[in-house]
């Protein structure tokens, strides 16, 4: 992460950093919701983008595109940020479907995340469509841009010079 | 099609194993989906699936990222000895810039899948 603080060395950095109470794990914590929540909404963006075609059972070894009603419970089931976890000088989260139960999908119950994998990666009968990996990987570097400018903002905010 | 990507496809086609006089098995490597399922044991598929990123300069595109998968559907639990060949490929020509991406079963059909990502320069 390539955000910059001018200081005359490591030991001035950790000098400053040590001035927090936390050693900057709060205001890196800030940053890394900004970021994901930029992943968050390009996934959300994502999930619409995926092509359907009416449900049909894959007969005779061909493949089916997803169905409406399979879109429809992966944009219900809304993309959200996980709950971060904090250990030692690490904050880490993960992006992805708020709800991980289960949806009705005709006569069977299946998990909304199956449902989700199924469509990222392909089945022997559904065509691939990676829309999750897709809008991750693009969105990369915005959201690395967002983490850099909330911890310069705090850090500007905080003028522990 | 960037040149990396063309020799990936050119080695996970030309994947085989065992030696002569015994027969000497080959993998079905679909570009792209296959457009019906192969009456096979294993069988694989290979695409590049978008762009990552761009390098721009001068108004042109000085370099680009795709993003690209391999899949592997296997009836047999240990891939049939595909794995190692596969992701000996991909560590080859992707120059390591590759994961497995996921591993499923398939209660439907009794397929193994797995699913590898790999990126490369175009």
């Amino acid at each position: 992460m390539a955000f910059s603080i001018q200081v005359d060395g490591l030991d001035e950095l950790m000098r400053q950093l040590g001035k927090l109470e936390d050693g900057g794990l709060g205001i890196a914590a800030q940053g890394l919701y900004e970021g994901a929540g930029v992943m968050a909404d390009k996934v959300s963006s994502a999930v619409q983008g995926i092509a359907t075609e009416p449900f049909k059972y894959a007969k005779g070894g061909k493949k089916r595109k997803p169905s409406p009603e399979e879109k429809a419970i992966l944009a219900n089931a809304k993309t959200g940020v996980a709950k971060f976890r904090k250990t030692g000088v690490n904050v880490q989260t993960s992006v992805g479907m708020q709800s991980s139960g289960y949806a009705q999908l005709g006569k069977v119950t299946k998990p909304i995340p199956q449902i989700a994998n199924a469509i990222n990666s392909g089945t022997s009968f559904m065509q691939k469509q990676p829309f999750f990996r897709k809008a991750t990987s693009q969105a990369k570097a915005q959201a690395t841009a967002a983490i850099e400018n909330k911890i310069q903002e705090e850090f500007e905010k905080l003028d522990i010079g | 099609m960037p040149t990396e990507y063309t020799r990936l496809v050119a080695a996970l086609k030309a994947l085989t194993q065992g030696e002569s006089p015994d027969p000497v098995i080959t993998l079905p490597m679909a570009e792209d989906e296959w457009n019906t399922r192969p009456d096979t044991v294993s069988y694989g598929m290979v695409r590049l699936d978008f762009e990552v990123d761009a390098l721009r300069g001068d108004n042109v595109k000085k370099a680009t990222a795709y993003e690209g998968s391999v899949d592997l559907y296997s009836l047999q639990r240990d891939g049939a000895g595909w794995v190692p060949l596969i992701t000996g490929a991909l560590t080859e020509y992707c120059e390591g810039a590759w994961s497995l991406n996921t591993h499923m079963y398939e209660r439907e059909t009794g397929l193994f899948h797995w699913e590898w990502a790999f990126q490369v320069e175009g």
